[in-house]
This record gives structure tokens, sequence and C-alpha cells, in this order.
């Protein structure tokens, strides 16, 4: 097989884990909806552990964000960090994470979020990374554009024989309209460095933020009686006027180029609720089917070539026990991706792979204020030389714990401590990428302070 | 072109329900327009249920409590002299009802029914009994029944407390006690001064599982 001839898919798949890698993780508060409501941030963040959402913030969200009277819609976010690596100095003397051990400027949202009409409201995010990337020179560029986004018509039927909660949701991520934090857009970690290349596994699958600010997706959907939740999406290429949704990629773009996708790709979620006393859960299954065009060497779509189809099904659930001074919860997400790629535009040694990650966390938040959580994920699926490119055994498989300590002085900030530690990093737990580097060595702690206002 | 219409189609689909505004389904909480029966569907039952059985004893059950008790407390959640933690967090915000709304709430909630669930724990159910019909004289703890109501039902005075949330009213219990965050509750300082914390979970296990039909 002629690797050269496929170097355009590699670069794509590549660009996408780097994208994904590197991408402010969706860390949102927005207290702009609370001065909509009239309440405190509790009441819709579990414990105050904002984005997680209790089943109060849940309803909030699938009303379309329509609840209470509109108020200014602007709020901002930023966070400020410090990340160290375990070791970081690869083989050849260069740093792994180039700003080691410094306190930064992390990243700075804008928030349009606020009711528009009683049936209608919006979630727009937008962000500037402060240390997006490094120029020739080696000096840091900042970048600023579309991050998760999500505009609804809501209606809810409710009396006392019935409770039909159903809406219309237009958004640029797939799961981004998701109220569970076992989905994807809103899961662990909540936010983590965004600096270190190898804080976190490399690939994840589509559906974990591979089309984030790529894509509009036009869905709808239904909760009936606080127990059945349905709803069926669509996503296309954002274009026209709906660019907006992904403001800040750009095609030919080195550092930010866009990912086209094939046509209307749906997204389906499936989740059965229940609650007694303190305690509500949700069982979930999600998916989508997405086929994406490669991009050329120059970043530059290719859409002659043929697309890769990425076949996305998971599983999820969500554990809560909220009662003051006690918040308890867990989530775990389990996803499953086919690849086919008969054309071979990303795939070298087949023209088939899978890849399946898995994703828990619990948590326990004492009078909202004192936190600690737990996490464990493992990645792994078939071998690729290009796809999972990387490691000696051109495998994906990293597998680690995170657990983390934070604390909320005041509602609208968060100082926190996590730690992730690989047991393996690309399909092996030593020397994985042949130079004698080890998964313990991308080791990552990470401070930081959140604040919301 | 075929991109053009789905533009098209995006906007005017944007721009309907833009447009779309039903009041009877509003889920405002400062205009007055809106009715108070549809407040209390769309917004209260969120917490409080749509019957007013709240599944979650963070909040607690207005089904069928005193019409007076509903008014007074919305009252003092607007003006914000109740100022328990919860209160705060989850009702200052409901600073804008008008006068007629405060009353059609409170006359929803009051026409429901209450639903009882047993706390499970028939021992210390029957030490919460004792206190609410007999009280404890030699600790100056008068009987709860006198002014909520043999059958815990409440009166014009005092709220109903039969079949509340037991965790709801341990802790109201312990703010009346220790703090002077409800001052329409100045008279249960007194009563529940001598009140150790045994007790006061057994009054509240009690009352989750009073039922006037047991």
């Amino acid at each position: 097989m002629d690797l050269k001839a496929q170097m355009p898919g590699l670069r794509s798949l590549e660009v996408l884990a780097l994208l994904i890698a590197l991408s402010p993780i969706a860390a949102d508060a927005v207290p702009s909806f609370a001065r909509q409501t009239g309440q405190s941030c509790v009441a819709c963040h579990a414990g105050g552990q904002f984005p997680e959402l209790t089943p109060y913030g849940r309803m909030f969200k699938l009303t379309g964000y329509t609840q209470g009277e509109r108020k200014n819609p602007l709020s901002a976010m930023l966070v400020t960090s410090l990340t160290k690596t375990r070791n970081n100095t690869d083989a050849t003397g260069a740093s792994v994470s180039p700003k080691d051990g410094q306190a930064i400027f992390d990243f700075a949202s804008v928030f349009v979020a606020g009711k528009v009409t009683d049936n209608v409201g919006v979630f727009a995010q937008y962000t500037y990374v402060a240390h997006d990337h490094q120029d020739d020179a080696g000096k840091w560029i900042g970048h600023f554009g579309a991050d998760n986004t999500d505009i609804r018509f809501a209606d809810h039927l409710i009396r006392e024989d019935r409770d039909l909660v159903y809406g219309v949701t237009l958004n640029n991520n797939p799961s981004v309209q998701d109220p569970w934090n076992s989905s994807p857009a809103w899961a662990y970690p909540y936010v983590s460095s965004s600096i270190s290349p190898v804080a976190r596994a490399p690939f994840q699958t589509m559906l974990e933020g591979g089309l984030a600010q790529q894509v509009s997706g036009l869905g709808a959907y239904a909760y009936w009686k606080k127990s059945i939740y349905a709803e069926l999406s669509s996503y296309q290429s954002a274009n026209g006027i709906l660019s907006f949704l992904r403001q800040g990629n750009h095609a030919g773009s080195a550092d930010h180029p866009r990912i086209f996708v094939k046509g209307h790709n749906p997204y389906w979620r499936l989740a059965y609720t229940g609650e007694k006393g303190a305690h509500n859960w949700m069982l979930g299954a999600l998916g989508l089917t997405a086929e994406v065009f490669p991009n050329d060497s120059e970043a530059q779509p290719e859409f002659g070539s043929g697309s890769t189809k990425f076949r996305d099904v998971g599983v999820d659930a969500q554990y809560q026990y909220i009662l003051e001074p006690h918040t308890v919860s867990a989530q775990a997400r389990f996803i499953k991706e086919r690849i086919s790629d008969p054309q071979n535009l990303v795939l070298a040694d087949s023209t088939s792979a899978t890849l399946r990650t898995f994703r828990s966390k619990v948590s326990y938040v004492y009078q909202s204020k004192y936190g600690a959580s737990l996490s464990f994920f493992n990645v792994n699926g078939s071998g690729d030389s290009l796809a999972f490119a990387g490691g000696v055994t051109n495998s994906p498989g990293t597998r680690g714990w995170t657990p983390e300590v934070f604390w909320t002085p005041w509602q609208h900030l968060r100082v926190g401590m996590q730690y992730t530690a690989f047991t393996r990093y690309l399909g092996a737990k030593s020397n994985f990428d042949g130079t004698g580097r080890n998964a313990r060595d991308n080791n990552t702690a990470y401070l930081y302070a959140w604040l919301a206002y | 072109m075929k991109r053009a219409v789905r533009s098209a189609a995006t906007i005017v689909l944007v721009a309907l329900v833009a447009a779309c505004s039903q009041i009877d389904r509003s889920r405002a909480a400062g205009n007055p327009d809106v009715s108070a029966v549809t407040m209390a569907q769309q917004v209260c039952s969120t917490c409080h249920g749509v019957t007013g059985n709240s599944v979650s004893p963070a909040f607690p059950k207005l089904a069928g409590q005193q019409r007076p008790y509903l008014v007074a407390q919305l009252a003092e959640f607007k003006s914000h002299n109740r100022s328990t933690l919860t209160g705060a967090q989850y009702m200052w915000g409901f600073s804008r009802l008008s006068p007629d709304q405060v009353q059609g709430l409170a006359d929803y909630f009051s026409g429901q029914t209450p639903t009882f669930e047993p706390a499970g724990n028939p021992s210390l159910e029957a030490e919460g009994r004792v206190i609410f019909t007999q009280g404890i004289s030699d600790r100056n703890v008068t009987m709860c029944s006198a002014c909520h109501g043999v059958r815990g039902e409440g009166s014009a005075a005092a709220p109903r407390l039969a079949g509340q949330h037991a965790d709801y009213v341990a802790k109201q219990l312990v703010i009346f006690q220790r703090t002077d965050q409800r001052p329409l509750g100045i008279a249960m300082k007194q009563v529940t001064h001598e009140l150790s914390d045994h007790q006061i979970q057994a009054l509240a296990v009690f009352l989750q599982s009073f039922s006037p039909t047991r």
C-alpha cells in the first residue's frame, strides 16, 4: 500500500485527533441563566459542580432555557491553570508540554444565553484559547471561535394526567443538546489541560467531539412523563447562514481546518429515566453515523475521492443523589465505533476498524463546596498504522484514572486539582513510542481556577 | 440552489418558532398575565410536582397545604424574609409574583390531594407519634397537634405537616430551633428549643408516614 498516497487521509484523522485533544473542554456555567430564573447555580448544577445538571437543570434545558424573565443574556467565563507533566522531556530532550509548570491564562468564554420568547431560548458560547498553537518562531497564538451552541424551541404539555416536553434544537455538536452528563459533550472531565498534548487519550470516537463546531444539526426530541426521552437529529456541514456555528474553523487552516461531512448524518438518543426520593437515574443509548470527507495536505476538502463512514453506537447511564448537604453522582458511557473506509482515506492496514471508548466518573460534593471525584477511562480498538499512529503498536489503547478534588468557595468560582494517571498509552504500558517513554511519563497534574460570571 | 433552499427553510423555521409565544404555557415568573395555574404547572411543578406532591425531599410537598400558610410563605420568599439556604437558592427569584398569582398558587396547591409514603421506621415513627400527640411535658415541648391538628392537617394558623418529607421537616425544625431564618415561625423557636436531634428525627419520620386514612 502506498502510504504516501494516503497522506491526505492521515492528516485528516490526525488533525481530528489533535482538535479533540486540544479543544478547550466543554466547561460551562451560565450566570445569565441564574439571573433569568433568579435562582442559585446549585438549582441547576448538581452540588454546584457545573456543568453537571440537576433534574431541575435538565428540565430547564429541555424546556428551551425559557423559564424566568428575559435579562441581560451575556455571561463570561475564565479559566487559569497550571499543568505539570510527570516526565516533560522526550527522547530528543525537547519539552513535551511547552508551558509545563507555569501558571497560564488558559481560555475565556463569552456566552449569549437566555430566553428569547416563552418557547425559544439560546445557549451560545464563544471561546478564546490563549495558547492555541505556536507559530514558526515559537510564539504563542490565540484563537477565538464558536464553542457549544444550542438554540431551542420547546413546549411543555403538562397537567395532572399528562406530561410531555417536546422541542426542536439547532446546535453545532452532536450531544451538546443532551441534558445528561454521561453523553459526550458535557461529560467529565468538565475542565482539563488544554495545553498539554499528552494529558488525555489521543483518540476518541467521532461522537466524542469529532464534529464539534464543524456541523449544524437540526433535531426534534420528546420527553414523556419524565420517563422516556427520544431524540432524532441530522447533522450537516455548517454552511451558509449557519456558518456561525463553526466560526473559527476554516478550510485551508492548518490549525483549525474545517471538517466536511457528506449529506445528512443522523444522531439518535433514547433514555429511560426515573426518580425516587432524592435519587434519580438514567439508562440510555445513543448513536451517530457520519460520513466524513478527507482533507488534503493543505487542509482543503477533497470531495471527489470518497468518504469515510463512522458508525458510533453507545450506551450510557447516570445516577444522582441530591439532598443538601450531600450530592453524589455517577456517570458511565461506552461507545463502539466502526470505521468503514473503502478508499483507505484514513486507514492503511484495512478498510475497516473499530474504536471503543469507556468513561466513568463518580463524585461527591459536600455543602456544594467541597468535592472529590474519581474517573476511569479506557480506549481500545483495532490497530492501524495510519489512523492510530503514534505508538509502536499502532493501537489507540489508552487507559487511566483521574482523581480530582475541588472547592467552590463562591458559587461563581471553582478551584480544583486533578491528576490523570495513565496505566496504558497508545497500546503499551512501557516504551509505547519506541523511544523508551512509558505511559506513566504522561501522567498530568492540572491545577485550575474557573471563574464564571 | 439546494443550499439556498435549505438556508431559507432554516430561516423560516427559526422565524416561526421565534414568533411563537403561548401565554397559557409560559414559563415566565414575572409576567402578571400568566395565570397561577400555568405557573404552577409549567414552573413550580418542576420541583414540587404537578399535583404538589414532590418526589425529592429537597422540595416540600405543597399538596393540601393550608392556603393561608402558602400565601404567607410566598410573601416571605418575595420579601426575602425567609432566608433559609434552600429558600434563598430556589425561591427568592420569585419576587415578582403578582398578588393574584400568589392567591392563585395558594388555591392551586391547597386544592390538591396529598400523598403519603411511609418512612419505614416503625419504632422511630412511634416515638414521633408520642411527641406529636402528647408533647414532652418535662422538657416544655407542647404537643404539635394543638396547632397542627390531630391529623396533622394544619389550620389557618399552622401548616399541614401530615405526609411531608421527613428530611424537609427535620431541616425546618433545626432551622426554627437554631436560627432566625424563618421569622414567621418565631413561635416554633420556643417549642423546638428542647428537642434533641433524635426527637427531631422521630417527629420527621412520623409526619412523613402520617396519613389520615391510617
